[in-house]
């Protein structure tokens, strides 16, 4: 058991002393609770709401009695960095031998314009670029399709073949970064085979850069909505990305399962995660089904969590995953190796950005990355104080970028691992963030798992509960947001907002009809016929994909091979 | 109140795919006793102008946030007079620039509403126009 001395310093005490010692501090504390605190509330009354969106309620103090309600144990509930159960961090150096990787989600207009925007970006620091995608790209239409109408270029870069990924790092080695990727979520084996042959365009190795991708189409059915396919077919084409890796690139990480758009769409924080959780074991399941070795598979992985609204629950809630994730590849999956138990976190630092006065954004954003950065993770992005109002533009990136970089090597911060660790409030919210997570997870799985989450529309009914719950929050100021609901200022979107250029659109369309001339159309069918034939036998299409994006195959094209085989996502009318 | 209950669509065009807002407008305006249907997402501007004339409603609530609402309302709005459903009218909400606001007013919407606006508001303004309309 783990105790506090007399004189403040932790060590190991008898049990009979300890437990007296909490019973004296519980008893002590609800005298201070009923008399002194009581009083000045009296007196003064309450400043605000003390309930986290997660639903925790702070209490006014926490202590050593609070640890021994939650039968806290650090040898079992916290160990040490780079340990089991990995709680104060996925490696033992942490930020001491290497920061967290100064990351840039940026894209937008066509590759030859978006280039000069990355080589800016790396030029001032980005360490990592994850290519934002157009929503016709992202949901498999081609710039020349009717659907693409008005969206080519618009909050991403436009992808159509091979040629556009040529453009948009050219000049950029890939292995002159610490990785590259994108979401990708619903087309995940073709944006793998996008960069797996930018690489050989290149002449760089597979095994010489580093390739990460979201991939996780299972939450774009609840939260983010550029889905395609129903949800079955979808999650084991985005298997068939990762087991891809397993063979041919094992030190990408081409699956990252993601809880920020559900709790941004209203979840929370912890439920997003049970449904993330839930899904992540959706698609382990069907590699261990299709007999690759847990040990293979989940390094493979990574998460992204995502809490945006209070600062310590954010802190508490990326110990937590770590713990949780250990746990279940342990004790449910019986893996071994390190890498497989310790889980790398994804993170993009939000806070709550606001349309009115977009320049506070730039504080509301550094706190929410710090608490990240305190919980310990791995890739940390952050969100572009215009980001509210539209596609960021290049002085906000930068703000960003300086913002990370501030917080990696000014002021200390990163200096002692898990600095947070042991506080009586993280350790306490640490646990009880933790069972939520798993109270969560147990419910989904009692109904059926991560498809049914999506099929009952339990998934969505949950999301838009928690987010009229928001919105009440904020128009009853229970939830204070400066310059919305305290101190209110008239919303603005200015007209200096990013609005797409028709040029680059222009650009685009000629350029994807070059391409489609310029290639050997025969084989661009036949290419196209092999991945449908692949996909008809269940085998792994990714290699199909492979060689026809080298054949300069449409994201359009592959995507209706699928659409054709698989049939499409029926939109819901639930609200 | 007099007359049969407002009937309002909540649609999604184009393909944006966060529909959050859309769908807490959508509940805010039931709780409000509107009748509400809701599109589902990525829908063409014929899809909701047929869905709108298909169950008779008072308005459409175009929700989008993809910076798309230049090509996709104004062709909405044709389909719907092109139809005779020029009684149909209008609101949008999202992500729209100052200097959009007057082009899409210029076109028929009846009001924009910027993300994060009460929902009382929109509301207010539903049942405002209304009764104005009655006392006309």
């Amino acid at each position: 058991m783990f105790g506090i001395s007399p004189d403040g310093r932790a060590g190991m005490e008898d049990a009979a002393d300890e437990t007296l010692r909490a019973g004296a501090t519980a008893e002590a504390y609800g005298r201070w609770l009923s008399g002194a605190y009581a009083s000045d509330l009296a007196a003064r009354g309450p400043r605000k709401s003390f309930r986290t969106d997660v639903g925790i309620e702070i209490a006014p103090l926490y202590t050593p009695a609070d640890l021994d309600r939650i039968g806290f144990d650090y040898g079992r509930d916290l160990g040490f960095p780079g340990a089991y159960p990995y709680t104060r961090g996925d490696r033992a150096g942490m930020f001491r031998t290497e920061s967290f990787v100064v990351s840039a989600y940026a894209g937008f207009g066509d590759g030859e314009v978006c280039n000069r925007r990355f080589k800016r970006l790396l030029g001032i620091g980005a360490e990592q670029i994850l290519v934002a995608l157009d929503l016709p790209t992202q949901c498999g239409y081609d710039s020349d399709h009717e659907m693409a109408a008005a969206e080519v270029g618009q909050v991403g870069v436009a992808i159509d073949t091979l040629a556009d990924m040529e453009a948009l790092f050219r000049g950029i080695p890939v292995d002159t970064v610490k990785r590259v990727g994108t979401l990708g979520n619903s087309i995940g084996p073709i944006v793998l085979a996008l960069y797996a042959a930018l690489g050989e365009k290149q002449g760089i190795a597979w095994k010489d850069y580093t390739v990460n991708l979201q991939n996780d189409p299972l939450k774009e059915y609840i939260a983010r909505g550029t889905q395609i396919l129903p949800a079955e077919p979808a999650a084991r084409l985005a298997c068939d990305a990762v087991t891809w890796c397993i063979n041919s690139a094992p030190h990408w990480s081409p699956m990252t399962v993601c809880a920020n758009h559900i709790n941004a769409g209203g979840a929370g924080a912890s439920m997003a995660l049970s449904i993330a959780l839930a899904n992540a074991l959706h698609y382990i399941d069907l590699m261990l089904a299709q007999g690759h070795a847990i040990d293979d598979v989940a390094p493979l992985i990574h998460m992204f969590p995502d809490e945006r609204h209070d600062f310590y629950i954010s802190v508490a809630t990326l110990r937590a995953l770590r713990r949780i994730w250990a746990r279940l590849m342990k004790e449910r999956y019986g893996a071994t190796r390190g890498e497989a138990l310790a889980l790398q976190t994804t993170v993009y630092g939000h806070g709550q950005e606001s349309l009115q006065e977009p320049l506070n954004n730039i504080v509301r954003t550094a706190f929410g990355t710090l608490a990240y950065v305190l919980g310990g993770a791995s890739y940390v992005y952050l969100a572009g104080y215009d980001e509210a109002v539209s596609t960021p533009g290049e002085e906000s990136m930068r703000v960003a970028l300086r913002t990370l970089q501030i917080i990696a090597n000014e002021h200390g911060l990163a200096d002692a691992i898990d600095p947070m660790g042991g506080s009586y409030l993280i350790e306490t919210l640490t646990a009880e963030v933790e069972t939520q997570i798993l109270d969560g997870l147990a419910e989904i799985e009692r109904n059926g798992g991560a498809l049914a989450v999506i099929d009952t529309g339990y998934g969505r009914r949950l999301m838009t509960d928690g987010a009229v719950r928001r919105q009440r929050a904020i128009d009853s100021g229970e939830r204070p947001w400066i310059t919305v609901n305290q101190w209110p200022v008239k919303p603005n979107v200015p007209n200096t907002a990013f609005r797409g250029d028709p040029e680059a659109t222009a650009r685009q369309l000629r350029r994807l009809a070059e391409v489609k001339a310029g290639r050997d159309g025969a084989r661009v069918k036949a290419l196209l016929s092999d991945i449908d034939r692949a996909c008809a036998e269940g085998r792994n299409c990714t290699s199909a994909v492979l060689d026809a994006v080298r054949a300069y195959a449409t994201v359009g094209e592959i995507c209706q091979v699928w659409r054709d085989r698989f049939g499409l996502f029926t939109p819901s009318t639930d609200f | 109140m007099t007359g049969r209950r407002l009937r309002v669509l909540i649609a999604k065009v184009g393909l944006d795919g966060h529909d959050v807002g859309a769908r807490v407008v959508a509940r805010g305006l039931l709780d409000a006793g509107m009748e509400v249907i809701y599109t589902g997402l990525r829908r063409t501007p014929e899809q909701i102008a047929r869905a709108a004339i298909e169950e008779d409603v008072d308005w459409i609530g175009i929700s989008l946030l993809s910076g798309a609402h230049r090509i996709l309302v104004p062709r909405i709005r044709k389909l719907l007079d092109e139809s005779g459903a020029g009684d149909i009218r209008l609101i949008v909400g999202g992500i729209i620039p100052q200097e959009d606001v007057p082009e899409l007013e210029a076109v028929g919407v009846a009001r924009v509403f910027l993300s994060g606006t009460p929902i009382a508001e929109i509301v207010e303004f539903l049942k405002q126009t209304r009764t104005d309309a009655q006392n006309a």
